[in-house]
């Protein structure tokens, strides 16, 4: 590449760059702990624009490692360097931070218990770009994987703590996030997360949802619907999948004896799966149901109409409730 | 650490009795591949890496990665060879609840620099630590053993990229160029050549030498910290079974090792100590 195509892929970037309407938390919040830790070290696979970390980049070029489209490596660099005393964040989409680098991730990160920390974006089936593009398998593969600490947190307002929490644990992370695809109406006021604990979102005496991530939203919506027919559902939100809070799982399905997971992801795996284990384990029973993509595949589209099609939005949310409340009674 | 070459060929053939004396214990373990790669270990541990046995953590140590896991017999003998442990826990080699697994885990201790049974993947830790310690302005190198089998895998490949974008000079890549593999000859399942042309045009100094020649490895590995700019890469060609006339070249990747032949073999390098 010659100076001058340099010059002209750096002014499209910083193009593209200022026309992005949508605050870019989680870039703010990585370059933010940086400057606290000069540790921690950025690896991207040819997405920093989309994960945010071009401020990164910007900021701090010297420990920012763009390494192309090369996931597998990227998992072994951060090992060699985590090994050497460096915190690396590495960034890609969750189809890829996954799905296809699994045994490295296993070998290279997790059974060194090394301080990895592996950020996805463009969780779920949450994107125009397709199956290629679409991670709906990603928590059930790193839940079980030992060591790693799951994050699915529910909004940019949890994003700068949600770093935190990745820099706190001492071993590796996957910390799965959405972008707003809006720029938030009144802006973003960043939000606490409490380590392994779930988040009452809203309270209800007959039913309770445990969502996590963007279905948190949805959920709350169906709170709406369902409360106009007289049915109180609550919401916990539920950014740690894995250490999951098992006491506050056991103490709602106590409480309001019926419980919907919801969840943009596989229906096998992720948060569902990882709730009814919960309350297998503890013998509680109970009109349960999941929400999630009924294992099988999408396609390409808009959020709001992949969230509709395949029965992941607020309405199938509350059909499930209504479901679970009408066993319940029976 | 520099020895004179007298010393180190008997190291190394002391390296290769306790080869076969571990693998003949149980029949289990990898023989051929040690005897052949025991004067790149010997070379590396006995002369070339900077490390410290007693003080295996030491942050400034060279760090040797041994990428073909499974080649642990030749790496135990050497590893003990050097004091990083007792001589005598290597007759626990293979024995259930050992830490010397057939294939080597960290969980032995940090001179294990990172678990690499999967192949392709070690290549890629040891490029993140050659980044990591220039960063910080260590004057660490790092070598990496290799398997020609492994460079089928394709990470392999992501990994020489990054190094030499990178221009770490502080990394050396040996290859044991023995050309075996599970399923035989390398060239009758997935040809590597020409390797050395392959990686001169990813950007690396590469040398093409007998591996099985300590005096030519020691020149290589000055001639590798010597240069500047860009990431050495060693084609060391090795003889599977080398020392013992009835093992040398015998392409059997998981040889069942008989103990007649065991003793037989032990009896011909013991001939030579002597």
């Amino acid at each position: 590449m010659t100076d001058h195509d340099l010059e002209e892929f750096e002014a499209a970037d910083f193009i593209n760059r200022t026309h992005k309407p949508v605050p870019r938390s989680y870039g703010d919040a990585l370059v933010a702990a940086a400057h606290e830790d000069p540790r921690i070290v950025c690896l991207t696979a040819d997405l920093a624009t989309p994960t945010e970390t071009d401020i990164f980049r910007d900021t701090f070029p010297e420990r920012y490692h763009n390494v192309g489209i090369a996931e597998a490596n990227m998992i072994g660099l951060a090992g060699g360097m985590a090994r050497t005393g460096e915190i690396p964040f590495v960034h890609t989409f969750c189809a890829f931070a996954t799905r296809r680098c699994f045994d490295q991730i296993t070998m290279q990160a997790a059974y060194p218990n090394l301080p990895v920390k592996i950020i996805g974006f463009l969780p779920g089936v949450a994107t125009l770009l397709g199956v290629s593009h679409q991670a709906i398998e990603d928590v059930a593969m790193m839940r079980t994987v030992p060591n790693m600490l799951v994050l699915d947190p529910s909004g940019p307002e949890y994003h700068a703590s949600a770093v935190d929490m990745a820099r706190a644990h001492d071993g590796p992370v996957y910390l799965r996030l959405k972008r707003p695809e809006t720029p938030p109406e009144h802006g973003i006021i960043p939000k606490s997360l409490t380590a392994g604990k779930g988040i009452v979102a809203h309270d209800g005496q007959d039913i309770t949802i445990v969502a996590a991530g963007l279905s948190v939203g949805h959920a709350l919506v169906a709170v709406g619907e369902l409360a106009r027919e007289g049915i109180a559902a609550g919401v916990i939100d539920m950014p740690f999948i894995k250490p999951i809070d098992a006491d506050l799982i056991c103490n709602a399905a106590g409480r309001t004896g019926a419980l919907v997971t919801a969840e943009n992801h596989s229906v096998i795996g992720g948060l569902g799966s990882a709730v009814a284990e919960i309350l297998a384990d503890a013998g509680i029973g109970l009109p349960f149901r999941r929400v999630g993509l009924a294992d099988r595949y999408a396609e390409g589209g808009s959020t709001a109409y992949l969230f509709r099609k395949y029965h992941l939005d607020s309405t199938a949310i509350a059909a499930a409730c209504r479901d679970v409340v009408a066993r319940k009674k029976g | 650490m520099k020895r004179n070459l007298c010393e180190l060929e008997e190291i190394a053939t002391r390296l290769r009795l306790r080869v076969l004396e571990m693998v003949a214990a149980t029949g289990q373990g990898y023989v051929q591949q040690g005897l052949g790669a025991a004067d790149i270990f010997t070379a590396l541990y006995f002369a070339e890496a900077r490390h410290r046995p007693e003080d295996p953590s030491w942050p400034d140590r060279d760090r040797v990665f041994l990428t073909t896991a499974h080649n642990t017999a030749i790496f135990y003998a050497a590893l003990a060879e050097c004091g990083y442990f007792d001589i005598k826990k290597l007759e626990t080699y293979v024995q259930d609840g050992s830490t010397l697994e057939i294939n080597s885990s960290e969980r032995m201790g940090p001179f294990v620099e990172a678990t690499c049974g999967s192949l392709g993947q070690g290549l890629s830790v040891a490029v993140g630590t050659s980044a990591a310690v220039r960063r910080q302005g260590r004057l660490t190198r790092c070598y990496v053993i290799m398997g020609d089998g492994e460079m089928q895998e394709g990470q392999v490949w992501e990994a020489l990229m990054s190094a030499a974008a990178w221009g770490l000079d502080n990394l050396c890549v040996i290859l044991d160029f023995n050309e075996m593999q599970c399923e035989g000859h390398m060239d009758r399942v997935m040809t590597l050549r020409p390797v050395c042309e392959k990686l001169e045009g990813f950007g690396f100094a590469t040398h093409d030498i007998d591996g099985n020649d300590l005096g030519v490895l020691l020149n290589t590995f000055d001639a590798a910290r010597e240069t500047r700019g860009r990431p050495t890469f060693i084609k060391a060609r090795t003889l599977v079974g080398k020392g013992v006339k009835a093992l040398e070249g015998l392409m059997a990747h998981q040889l069942m090792f008989p103990p007649e032949l065991a003793e037989k073999a032990m009896a011909e390098i013991r001939g030579t100590v002597a």
